[in-house]
């Protein structure tokens, strides 16, 4: 199915993204202290879908929050009692402006894990009642590789409507899905002509600009096969050293999705929580014998970083990295997953 | 919100004291329609929980075939089952998920010898299928049960094992660490006694085992030594775990996903995972 290319100029995507906000419960990169995030906004004063640096905290808060209720309950000597917990406050219709597409590849990494055999329908269902916005970056960022992971420019489809800034000054519209593609047929933007014939043309000149402007370059086959050979590598303990554990690569990383269950009570009520966790915490794989299979923090780095390049692949066909560099630009001793995955698929196989 | 993750409230109908650390926990589902309609294999388990202090994986340690309840044996161990022995009384309520994970091979076992080779605690997931091919007990050959603890105290299902005992198409070896006063039965740890008491057919048999990390290290080497294919060593694994359901990332051991494609292996897939238990 091929979908609609519209042309309009920088006032015209103003327009929509103000038509947008007006009608439509949105999302967009709101600024705080330099850096984004995405947040509700009620006009387009408030937020910049086109926020020129990489966000520092993914989209993945607004389709599997930090933190939800599973259930709350009260328990007296008269007997326990369950509710379910209010409304989903995601469940949308909505629409997110100015998702980078990194970060919209990552919620379609995330549905493979959310879609086999159990299925999370919370999950689904936030991401089916979403029109996701990606505005195409022009620069790569000092930790960016996202090109280098399955990036594939001519069939896009983690996005709804990608927003294209020509070589040429317009603005290319382009609808990547059915629903991106219904959706602006309801909300067309002002101004917009049906596109010129130089529009995929200009996109794609865009397109090379923006490649030839990444430092960080892989060939994530190569370091698949490669980490897949050096499980028993030393080079995960070498490249990891400095970590901390602080566990923050892992809450604000596009992909990860590891979870824990917890409860809380007061008294006679409580409330059972869902909320993020991760591989890199000493208690992940702590078992109530006292036994821990990944006692040591290179044990915890090979767990990550090979769910990551070999494990996520093997099992679902997809890395779960997205190549968004924000591990690297929030890690407080500056440790890349690019830098670790290319050490260890770099390192000798004998140890 | 969170639909996957909400449990059903069931009922403690009965608590058993098995040993000093472990009790058995009897229960129903409060909704009689749900407890109806609910049915497990043996091997598979449930994400239990005390509410206000957390969620925990155990297996389920009674068999289907003994309708209107089911079992956990749960070892008081760490923080949720420290409560659950100190706070948890009959008639009380805990929330039940499940049934997850896969279960025994049924099919592959029928017509065969049943080997099963249990330590501590371990028995507990063994006496769900134990309980299973008693109750179908055609199906199968010849049926010994090799159980061993520390001490005498430390044996559970006591009462059952008396019964196993009565049962003459069933063979069942006790055996104990050290020897104590009044006990008749063999002394020494498993492994030793699989190989110098039990001297199993190693033709048409297949094991089932589960114990202690150290009593199944040994106890693989010894079948390796009888002779056992590790196609026909089966086991089940314990690992941290906390959805269930494949999502929580917490029981992966390479692409594996213990709690969906386990927790029941047999040693010639637990040897093709990484080396990461």
């Amino acid at each position: 199915m091929s979908f609609s290319t519209f042309v309009t100029d920088k006032n015209g995507l103003q327009k929509l993204y103000e038509a947008i906000i007006s009608k439509h419960e949105t999302f967009a990169p709101v600024e705080k202290f330099g850096k984004y995030d995405y947040k509700k906004v009620s006009s387009l004063e408030e937020c910049d879908p086109d926020s020129p640096i990489a966000m520092t905290m993914s989209v993945k808060p607004l389709f599997f929050p930090r933190s939800s209720k599973i259930i709350k309950y009260e328990a007296t000597s008269a007997g326990t009692t369950i509710h379910e917990t209010e409304q989903d406050q995601l469940a949308g219709p909505r629409v997110i402006l100015g998702v980078k597409h990194c970060d919209a590849r990552g919620l379609q990494v995330l549905e493979a894990v959310n879609k086999w055999d159990y299925i999370d329908s919370d999950f689904l269902k936030r991401r089916s009642n979403t029109v996701i916005f990606s505005t195409r970056c022009d620069k790569a960022d000092t930790h960016c590789f996202c090109t280098s992971l399955d990036y594939d420019v001519e069939n896009l489809d983690a996005m709804d409507v990608a927003i294209v800034s020509g070589p040429d000054g317009k603005i290319y519209i382009q609808a990547r899905t059915e629903k991106g593609e219904n959706f602006l047929n309801q909300n067309p933007a002002p101004g917009s002509q049906s596109p010129a014939p130089s529009a995929g043309e200009e996109m794609k000149k865009q397109y090379e600009g923006f490649m030839t402007s990444f430092r960080l370059k892989m060939d994530y086959k190569d370091v698949n096969e490669k980490m897949a050979k050096r499980f028993d590598s030393t080079a995960f303990e070498e490249a990891t050293r400095n970590c901390v554990s602080c566990n923050t690569c892992a809450f604000i990383c596009p992909t990860c999705h590891c979870f824990k269950i917890s409860d809380e009570k007061i008294k006679d009520t409580g409330v059972r929580y869902k909320s993020y966790d991760s591989c890199n915490n000493v208690y992940f794989t702590l078992e109530a014998g006292g036994h821990n299979p990944r006692p040591a923090k290179y044990r915890r780095w090979r767990q990550r970083s090979m769910h990551k390049f070999v494990y996520y692949k093997e099992r679902f066909g997809v890395n779960l990295c997205v190549g968004c560099g924000h591990c690297a630009i929030s890690c407080p001793v500056n440790i890349s997953i690019f830098e670790v995955v290319n050490h260890v698929a770099a390192a000798p196989t004998e140890v | 919100m969170e639909a996957l993750l909400v449990p059903s409230l069931a009922r403690i109908d009965r608590i058993i004291q098995e040993t000093p650390d472990v009790r058995t926990y009897r229960m129903k589902f409060k909704d009689d329609s749900l407890m109806e309609k609910f049915s497990w294999q043996p091997g598979q388990f449930v994400e239990f929980s005390l509410l206000g202090s957390g969620e925990c994986t155990f297996c389920i340690s009674s068999s289907v075939t003994r309708k209107g309840y089911f079992d956990c044996s749960i070892k008081r161990a760490g923080i949720v089952t420290a409560d659950i022995h100190s706070d948890l009384e009959e008639g009380d309520d805990v929330g039940i998920r499940g049934p997850y994970g896969n279960c025994f091979p049924l099919e592959d076992i029928k017509g065969k010898n049943l080997l099963f080779v249990g330590g501590g605690i371990g028995l507990a997931p063994l006496r769900s299928l134990i309980q299973y091919c008693i109750d179908n007990r055609g199906d199968y050959k010849d049926f010994t049960i090799l159980y061993g603890a520390r001490t005498s105290a430390d044996l559970c299902f006591k009462e059952e094992i008396e019964e196993w005992k009565k049962n003459t198409s069933i063979k069942v070896v006790l055996t104990i660490d050290k020897p104590e006063d009044t006990w008749k039965e063999n002394v020494g740890v498993v492994p030793k006694i699989l190989e110098e008491v039990v001297k199993p057919e190693i033709a048409n048999t297949k094991v089932i085992t589960c114990g202690p990390p150290i009593m199944i290290k040994y106890t693989l080497q010894s079948l390796d030594r009888l002779g056992f294919a590790p196609k026909d060593v089966i086991t089940t694994l314990e690992m941290k775990m906390q959805c269930g359901l494949g999502k929580c990332g917490r029981c992966n051991i390479g692409s594996t996903y213990i709690c969906k494609d386990g927790p029941v292996f047999t040693y010639e897939q637990l040897k093709a995972l990484p080396d990461e238990f």
